[in-house]
């Protein structure tokens, strides 16, 4: 699988001086921050056309943040499936089966995104710390000259000059604003951006209205220009008025354009899940038909996959005890294609004696899908003083007493495990199947006393 | 052509009336399943002395096809299109008048919790998966017709998991808390064991485990306990 070199996105990025331009552009390009800024100043020197351009890409290009949602968002293609790959677990997985061709080569490619992106972002070197200061003092530098040249003698237009000045500043501060409520409104509309984009807003106004009122009035008498804003005033609220349920009409408008499209990519999201998952399963199923067993190993494992997607507790925190019993099930269910169905009561975090009780009841799992027949049950229950669990199979059973001494896996690892953690193990058998109990007090301290007499009872069990 | 018009009702009429009255052998099935594949799956599967009466695919076919053949068990599917979206549960409370008469045996192939409590706690009388085998849907089908509740494994865990597993104080409300041996059952039961095997192990008949399982579900159905409206609750229940 070669692949061309991939270019990082087009994206504007988070290092900049004025929006991110050059620095993206030149991450896009792998050409040198540096290089890039200076041809656009070149450029913006050439009649203006580096400001054009410049101003063209900030409209056009996403910041970073915005494309990485944007991305995250997007489902992943069928032609993408390093996106996919990790999510889902089922069927690359399934042993014996021909796995997704190119899975390791994906998530290699994915990783090496990974660390180009890492890469951008340490190459993050602040480019220029203080460039408001820098504005600043250019701003001041310039007003002096002005009035020094003014001092010298040298006729400055300033009843222009100002009013035009304020007119672009206001301009700036409302295009600025523009950049960042489109920012902003897709993090979260949180009440504080929406106050200080307003606050902008309103200043911006202030200043390009301040500023053409000047100019239209020739820089004349207060009187002149109260009487002009006073008539701009009453015009603007003519308009607003006429315009506003227009404009209302637009913003929901937008409103349920947004909730659409909100809708359309949950939508996509699916179908991505839908197509990496069950529609593979699908057709890894028809390729297999004659093997009833693979088939069946096939739609077990697709049906635990898309029930804890479906069902899955976004609450639930992970690394809880049910959830080893799950995947030890699982594990069992694809290894030897039998149905093991798991119900657990109470549930707790995962510990390292839990972590034998889960190592005995894939044990016991394991035992009962190869020697017992139909649905191997397991059943947890965590109460305040231990966790049990219960392997039940409908098998023709056999006699604990009677397996030999050197089969590792009944006295090793079910009965052997448990007892070394302070745990309790028992197998009763009989002609309608084998249940296999395990239990596990939740203090060592506390099972030390008892772990004598529960091994009496434990075996007083097994023997009638 | 006409003159014979009023006669048909007559020898029309007792048709549908006698196998709900008068003979009590075959057991008379409405599958309620969106579906098609499946209903006739199941149709397949059900043994012979259990008939099919009738088939819907929505809520409304659903409460229409119940209230007009009467039958003994309704095989409900949980997910089922139409209504205002409630599904089975809107399937029970539309048959409100006759649960008496008719029980309600959920099918589902979602195992979570508010699937499967809501309709118990709407009416349905047992609840099983759809990946049940024949025998054992036949033999479930049998049992709710007797009045008898069925509880997979799944669903007594989801019993022990809202009841608790700590068993009842003399001072607490009958209602809200499982006996002893309420809770033994309902391990058994989550275990994997057949009511067969859960009577063989407490040394008790089937009829006693069957009487216990129907007082848990009652339980199940009635209870405002506490823990029970919390945790439904924190599955989104109620």
């Amino acid at each position: 699988m070669t692949t061309p070199p991939v270019r990082p996105p087009l994206v504007r990025s988070s290092d900049r001086v004025i929006a991110g331009v050059c620095a993206g552009l030149a991450n896009h390009l792998g050409w040198p921050v540096r290089m890039v800024r200076i041809g656009m100043l070149v450029a913006a020197l050439a009649g203006g056309a580096g400001v054009a351009f410049y101003g063209w890409l900030w409209i056009m290009v996403p910041t970073a943040d915005e494309s990485a949602r944007r991305s995250a968002r997007r489902p992943a293609s069928p032609i993408a499936p390093a996106v996919s790959a990790p999510d889902m677990p089922g069927t690359p997985e399934i042993p014996g089966t021909p796995g997704v061709p190119g899975s390791p080569e994906s998530a290699g490619s994915a990783e090496a995104a990974g660390r180009a992106r890492q890469g951008s972002w340490r190459s993050k070197v602040p480019g220029m710390p203080f460039g408001k200061e820098i504005l600043l003092g250019a701003g001041l530098l310039l007003a002096a000259g002005i009035l020094i040249a003014r001092l010298l003698g040298v006729d400055v237009p300033l009843g222009t000059l100002i009013p035009v000045a304020a007119i672009l500043g206001g301009a700036a501060i409302a295009w600025m604003q523009l950049d960042e409520t489109r920012r902003a409104g897709l993090v979260d509309k949180t009440k504080a951006d929406q106050a200080g984009g307003w606050a902008r807003l309103a200043a911006g106004l202030a200043l390009v209205v301040a500023g053409v009122l000047v100019m239209v009035s020739g820089s004349g008498s207060w009187e002149a220009t109260w009487l002009a804003l006073l008539a701009s005033v009453a015009v603007l609220g003519g308009v607003a008025l006429v315009l506003l349920p227009w404009g209302l009409k637009f913003w929901r408008d937008l409103e349920t354009e947004r909730a659409g499209r909100v809708r359309a990519t949950e939508r996509a999201e699916i179908a991505a899940h839908l197509h990496d998952s069950v529609l593979q399963t699908l057709a890894l199923i028809q390729r297999r038909a004659g093997n009833e067993h693979d088939v069946i190993r096939l739609a077990r494992a697709q049906e635990r996959e898309l029930r804890g997607w479906l069902y899955r507790d976004a609450d639930k925190e992970s690394g809880q005890l049910s959830e080893g019993i799950e995947a030890a099930a699982a594990e069992v269910e694809d290894t030897l294609g039998h149905a093991v169905e798991v119900v657990s009561v109470g549930d707790c975090v995962m510990t390292q004696r839990h972590e034998a009780l889960v190592q005995a009841a894939r044990e016991a799992m394991l035992n009962a899908a190869r020697h017992g027949g139909g649905t191997v049950s397991v059943y947890l229950e965590v109460t305040d003083d231990a966790a049990e669990v219960f392997v039940k199979d409908r098998g023709p059973g056999f006699d604990p007493e009677s397996v030999p001494p050197d089969r590792l896996g009944v006295r090793e690892s079910i009965i052997g495990r448990m007892n070394r953690h302070g745990g309790t193990a028992a197998i009763i058998s009989s002609p309608d199947g084998t249940e296999v109990r395990l239990r596990l007090p939740v203090t060592a301290a506390a099972s030390a006393g008892t772990a004598a007499a529960a091994a009496n009872n434990s075996n007083g069990e097994a023997k009638p | 052509m006409t003159i014979p018009a009023p006669g048909d009702p007559v020898t029309g009429n007792p048709a549908p009336v006698n196998p709900a009255a008068g003979n009590p052998s075959p057991i008379r099935v409405v599958i309620v399943d969106d579906h098609a594949i499946f209903r006739s799956g199941l149709k397949a599967d059900l043994d012979p002395d259990i008939v099919v009466a009738g088939e819907a695919g929505t809520v409304e076919e659903a409460i229409a096809v119940i209230a007009a053949r009467r039958p003994d068990v309704v095989l409900l599917d949980v997910h089922l299109p139409g209504g205002r979206g409630g599904g089975g549960r809107e399937v029970l409370a539309g048959s409100a008048p006759l649960l008496a008469t008719t029980r309600f045996l959920a099918l589902s192939v979602s195992d979570a919790a508010e699937d499967v409590v809501s309709v118990i706690r709407a009416g349905a009388r047992g609840y099983v998966t759809k990946t049940i085998s024949g025998p054992e849907i036949s033999g479930a089908v049998r049992r709710v017709a007797g009045g008898d509740a069925v509880f997979s494994p799944r669903l007594a865990g989801f019993v022990l998991d809202a009841f608790g597993t700590a068993p009842a104080d003399i001072a607490d409300d009958e209602l809200d808390r499982l006996s002893a041996r309420e809770l033994e059952v309902m391990r058994l039961i989550a275990r994997g064991y057949s009511y067969k095997e859960v009577a063989k192990e407490l040394f008790i008949s089937i009829k006693t485990v069957e009487t216990h399982v129907s007082a848990v579900l009652r339980k199940l159905q009635l209870s405002s306990r506490h823990e029970l409206t919390r945790w439904a609750a924190e599955r989104r229940l109620l």
